[in-house]
Formats: structure tokens, C-alpha cells, sequence
């Protein structure tokens, strides 16, 4: 009787011990930041590494890969401030921060200038620039 | 090609403003004494190029990008103390003003692409215009992108020995030279055949458009 006891028991404790071991899934919806990253052509940064870390803070929260179309799931779980690392082993990558309210709605994030205006800003500067130069040593001359 | 933010170590970008704030006074210096107002526009415009040039990406397979540079373009023609700052205002307009590229990593790129670069670019053409001054041209355009490739890939590989935590675990980049040299050099090798026959067109076209300017 009493084997009978201790070998249910350690059968009992053998499940115990094999639950521990099983892994569960759980789908479920939330309101995630989707960061999609790509170069100058719209080419997308796919495959790529990456690090997202809370402002100010040295251990990241995620890391992973960029999929296919270069893009980033971020479901923050506060209100706050996060760095974004993204590298490819060529050199290419980004380092930016985004800021998120409690639901996760990044709060701006949007650039200046698209980049062909950009361009034509920077053109226009370096011009500028010369523009000067060029009236210093006009002034310069006797 | 150039590094952006994140990418360096203090112990790599700090250091390196030592060295890049004495060339741009050096070169400053022997601007001011050399720059006339004759120079000056073409200077202008060939700047201008450099930096629309560097804005534009162009797709490579494999899904990365690179772009052209004009470093040659103005070495060749405007003397490496003028590429050089020349190169080191277009990287610092882009970083300050664009976000490409990097304001901690500016002293760094300048001197890969803007010093060493322009560099490499004179000494080719000036080595090899004896024997041919479209090869020279060329040349000049091919190590003008393949010399500033290797220094930011060595830089670039070196970055986990420089920068790890208690682990081991790479601060900054994290690929090592055996990954960044392949992955930085290779797309480079190509895109300076580009540069070459840009340096080589460019420049036959400034000599033409200078003439009949003074003729």
C-alpha cells in the first residue's frame, strides 16, 4: 500500500516537473508603435538588427530583426521616452528616440523636410555660403 | 558610407577632433591665402554637386545602399586642403542640419572621407596622369571612395574590442573586422567604378566650361 502511495506521488511530482517544461501561447490585440525603417529609395532596411532601449537606460527591452518590409513591432508598456538602435553589419543604421504616451501613440515623429527638399535647402546653403566668401574677398581686393 | 550617430565610442570619436580641428585650421589657413574670386564659383558648384551627390542613395542587391561622393572631383581640382574642407562642410551640414551622418562621428568621417580620401584621390592622379590623364581621373575616383571604405570599415570592426561591457557584450557597432571588412569594402570596390567615371567626366567638363568661361 504504501509503495503504491510513494509511486503515485512521484508520478504526481514527474507532471509537476514536465508542466514546468511546456511552453503556452496566447494571442492577443494591442496597440503597438510599428517603426518601419528604410533607405533613401524606399529600399527596406529588412532583416536588419536592432535595440530598443528606455531613454537613459543601458539594458534594451526588445531586440530582434527587422522583417521583410524593414519594419519594427514595438508594443511600449509606459509612457515614455525610447532609443532606437538599428545597424547593418555595412555600416548603415539609425539612432533615434521616439516618445510614447500610455496607449503606445508615438507623439511626433515626423521630419522637417522630406528629403528632396532637403537637399535643395542644403544646396541652397552651401551657395549661400560661397555667396559670402565671395563678397569677403570682393571686399578684401583694393 | 559615413558612420552615423550611435555607431562610435567616445575613445574613438573624441580623440579623433584633436586631429581634424588642427587640419581645418591648416586648411583654412591655406584657403584663405590661395582662394581667389575666379575659383570661388566653381568651388561653389562643385560643393553644391558633392553634397546632392551624397544625398543620393542608389540600391545595391542585397538590399543596402551607397552613394557617390565627388571627393575626387574636388581634389583633383580645388587641391586636397580645399577637398578636405570642402567634404568636412557637406558632412557637417548633413549632420547638423539633416541628420545623416553623425555629429559625434563628424571628426571621424571627415578625416576618412574628406582628408584621407582626397589624399588618396591626388596621389593617383598626380602619380598617374603621365601615363594617362582619363585613367589618372579615374583612378583617383576609385581610391577616392575605396581608401575612406577600408579606414571606416577597420573603424567600424574595431568598435567591440574598444567598447564592451563586463560581458563582452559590444557598447556601439556590434560586427566585428571579419564582418565589417567584406561588408563595407566589397559594395565600395563597385560603386568606386562609378566615382571614377564621374571623377573623370566631371572634371573634363569643369576644364571645358572654364575655358570657354575665360576665353
Amino acid at each position: 500500500m504504501i509503495g503504491r502511495l510513494l509511486f503515485a506521488l512521484g508520478l504526481g511530482v514527474a507532471c509537476l516537473t514536465a508542466l514546468a517544461h511546456d511552453l503556452h501561447h496566447e494571442v492577443s490585440q494591442g496597440q503597438a508603435v510599428v517603426i518601419r525603417l528604410s533607405y533613401a529609395d524606399a529600399t527596406p532596411f529588412a532583416f536588419e538588427a536592432y535595440e530598443i532601449y528606455p531613454k537613459d537606460e543601458k539594458l534594451p527591452v526588445q531586440v530582434g530583426r527587422t522583417d521583410a518590409r524593414g519594419r519594427i513591432v514595438f508594443l511600449p508598456e509606459r509612457a515614455g521616452a525610447w532609443r532606437i538602435k538599428a545597424f547593418s553589419e555595412d555600416g548603415h543604421g539609425l539612432d533615434f528616440a521616439l516618445t510614447t504616451d500610455a496607449a503606445g501613440i508615438v507623439a511626433s515623429d515626423q521630419p522637417l523636410y522630406e528629403r528632396y527638399g532637403r537637399i535643395v535647402v542644403g544646396v541652397a546653403l552651401i551657395l549661400g555660403l560661397f555667396g559670402f566668401i565671395s563678397l569677403y574677398l570682393k571686399r578684401k581686393k583694393p | 558610407m559615413h558612420i552615423p550617430d550611435g555607431f562610435l565610442s567616445p575613445q574613438t570619436y573624441l580623440p579623433a577632433y584633436a586631429p581634424a580641428a588642427g587640419l581645418w585650421w591648416l586648411a583654412a589657413r591655406r584657403l584663405r591665402r590661395t582662394l581667389d574670386a575666379d575659383t570661388l564659383p566653381w568651388l561653389a558648384a562643385a560643393t553644391a554637386l558633392a553634397f546632392v551627390l551624397m544625398m543620393l542613395a542608389l540600391p545595391l542587391p542585397g538590399g543596402s545602399t551607397v552613394h557617390a561622393a565627388g571627393i575626387a572631383l574636388l581634389a583633383v581640382n580645388f587641391g586636397v586642403w580645399t577637398a578636405f574642407l570642402a567634404v568636412s562642410l557637406v558632412l557637417a551640414m548633413q549632420a547638423l542640419l539633416f541628420g545623416a551622418g553623425g555629429v559625434t562621428a563628424l571628426a571621424v568621417n571627415a578625416l576618412a572621407m574628406g582628408f584621407l580620401g582626397s589624399i588618396a584621390a591626388w596621389l593617383a592622379w598626380r602619380g598617374l596622369r603621365i601615363v594617362n590623364e582619363a585613367l589618372a581621373l579615374f583612378l583617383a575616383g576609385w581610391v577616392s571612395v575605396v581608401v575612406p571604405a577600408l579606414v571606416i570599415a577597420i573603424i567600424l570592426g574595431i568598435q567591440p574590442l574598444i567598447a564592451h561591457d563586463a560581458a563582452g557584450r559590444p557598447l556601439f557597432f556590434p560586427f566585428g573586422l571579419s564582418i565589417t571588412l567584406p561588408a563595407v569594402m566589397l559594395p565600395h570596390i563597385l560603386v568606386g567604378l562609378g566615382e571614377g567615371l564621374l571623377t573623370w567626366l566631371g572634371t573634363t567638363t569643369l576644364k571645358r566650361l572654364q575655358a570657354r568661361h575665360a576665353a
